[in-house]
């Protein structure tokens, strides 16, 4: 570890990212075994699409404690929008699309961050309900359980989708960004221009931790 | 390769519901029979089951005189062109047969009874014990044989045949037009055609479990038609839109840091 690297994450942080993110990239890569013929080899690698239906169903169940967890650990942080400094961030689209001189300052998570959480808990929730209800149809009416399937493909298309924008850019699309949920540990710069915000507030609380420095020394160092 | 599309017709107003279809088919399907239970009527068991693949249904109605008459029905698998089944099995247990017919690879079903949901006519039945669907395939392995299938083979009346889809449907039409009243055809101008036909006495309102206009359900359209190629659609979008990114506007990389103070030129 390098000395002045900032801790952006703990491990419970990382465990619970990690667990949710395993678990619904299983029930995707699961999910689409058994919703297109020409995927049905995942389950062939399982040992059949009985298999697969048996780890589907089950790593749901790993997703639903997942998704608990990141719901109560995120829902300050990602799941509210500030106005008007959300809306300011929105209108320059945070710099993503076109030149932006200087992007406006927000919170923690930026508002196409709270976006993808938002995203994973509402379409999640859709998951589970549909998903267990599909699990054990015999016992509600038909005319619930049809619209069940097509509610979960829903959510399937706007998880799986938002997925590919949040794999972009927590790795080449921003760099520096994957460290914050390997190590936990990340570069001063990075933090300046990803949450500039967030890393005023530590500095202002005192909550910074960078490596190499006890806590009381961080004022110095910029 | 559609060897030649098939169509069995089932003239209800021949049915005696003497039940040997009943019967032929658990004896040549080698489906067991279960305790059952009295619950005021003939028909039995009361409902399709996962071992009873066709059953003659018992609807009592009334007449003009106020006098109780039998309408009997041969309920079972309708083997529709735009099967809703088949088009949602995950697995592909559910296919459609050269005969135009819909068969059932127990060996692939998972069990998952999404066609259960999806049938417009409610067909499939689910086994807890072996953890599948089962449903009549029209004797699949017989009219490969050139067999009728067992059911129409029993039919002492006449009520049951197959043959030819536009033979045996001009052969309805024909009964039809002899019966006269409310008699009519059910099921060549359904899901674009069902390989399984009635002559009916009355009009199809009459009759227990037989909907009016059976239809694939719009849940099931918006679900494969629709959302499942947009799942793809979707996610290559993004794919895509993630590269032409990264190619065109670039990376949001951070700032050189300005810990050593020394600013290069520009
Ligand atoms: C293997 C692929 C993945 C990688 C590399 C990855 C990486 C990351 C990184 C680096 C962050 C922190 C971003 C920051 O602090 O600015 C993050 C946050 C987050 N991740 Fe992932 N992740 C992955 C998969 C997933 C999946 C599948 C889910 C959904 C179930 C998910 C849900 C989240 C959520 C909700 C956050 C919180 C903040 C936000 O919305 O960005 N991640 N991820």
């Amino acid at each position: 570890m390098k000395k002045g690297m900032i801790q952006a994450t703990d491990a419970f942080e990382r465990i619970t990212h990690w667990l949710l993110a395993i678990s619904c990239l299983v029930l995707c890569i699961t999910g689409l075994g058994m919703m297109f013929h020409s995927f049905n080899f995942v389950g062939t690698m399982m040992g059949g699409l009985k298999s697969l239906k048996y780890v589907h169903n089950f790593t749901a169940l790993i997703f639903i404690v997942a998704l608990y967890m990141a719901v109560r650990m995120w829902w300050k942080e990602a799941g509210v929008f500030v106005l008007p400094e959300d809306l300011d961030w929105i209108k320059a689209a945070g710099g993503y699309l076109w030149h932006v001189d200087k992007v406006p300052e927000v919170g923690k998570y930026n508002p196409g961050q709270k976006a993808f959480f938002l995203v994973v808990a509402l379409c999640g929730s859709l998951m589970v309900v549909t998903g267990l209800i599909m699990w054990a149809p015999l016992i509600f009416p038909v005319w619930l359980v049809r619209w069940m399937y097509p509610l979960h493909a829903l959510g399937f298309v706007a998880i799986f989708s938002f997925f590919f924008v949040h794999l972009y850019l927590g790795t080449i699309g921003s760099p520096g960004s994957a460290p914050a949920m390997f190590s936990g540990w990340v570069t001063r710069a990075w933090l300046l221009k990803q949450h500039p915000k967030w890393l005023k507030e530590m500095e202002e609380h005192g909550t910074l931790v960078v490596y190499g420095e006890e806590k009381e020394s961080i004022e110095h160092g910029h | 390769m559609k060897k030649m599309e098939l169509v069995k017709l089932i003239d209800t107003t021949r049915c005696t519901a003497c039940r040997g279809c009943q019967v032929a088919c658990k004896q040549w399907n080698e489906l067991p029979g279960l305790k059952t239970k009295n619950w005021g009527s003939y028909q039995n068991p009361p409902d399709l089951q996962w071992n009873t693949w066709t059953l003659i249904r018992f609807n009592e109605v009334a007449d003009k005189d106020n006098r109780v008459k039998w309408l009997f029905r041969k309920d079972g698998c309708m083997h529709c062109t735009d099967a809703a089944c088949v088009k949602v099995c995950p697995s592909g247990a559910l296919y459609h047969t050269e005969y135009g017919t819909v068969g059932i690879h127990h060996e692939r079903c998972i069990g998952c009874k999404e066609c259960m949901a999806a049938c417009p006519f409610e067909i499939p039945k689910y086994d807890r014990d072996t953890d599948k669907v089962y449903k009549c395939d029209l004797c699949y392995s017989r009219i490969k044989d050139d067999q009728q299938p067992a059911c129409v083979k029993s039919c002492p009346t006449g009520a049951l045949s197959i043959g030819a889809k536009d033979a045996m449907i001009k052969k309805a039409y024909d009964r039809v037009k002899k019966l006269g009243g409310d008699a009519n055809v059910y099921g060549d101008q359904f899901v674009d055609g069902t390989h399984v036909i009635y002559v009916l006495q009355e009009k199809p309102e009459m009759y227990d479990h037989l909907p009016k206009h059976p239809r694939v359900p719009f849940s099931v359209v918006a679900w494969k038609d629709f959302l499942k190629p947009i799942s793809l659609l979707a996610a290559g979008g993004v794919l895509a839109g993630s590269f032409l990114h990264y190619i065109i506007h670039g990376p949001k990389t951070p700032d050189d840091i300005q810990e050593n103070k020394t600013q290069g030129g520009e």
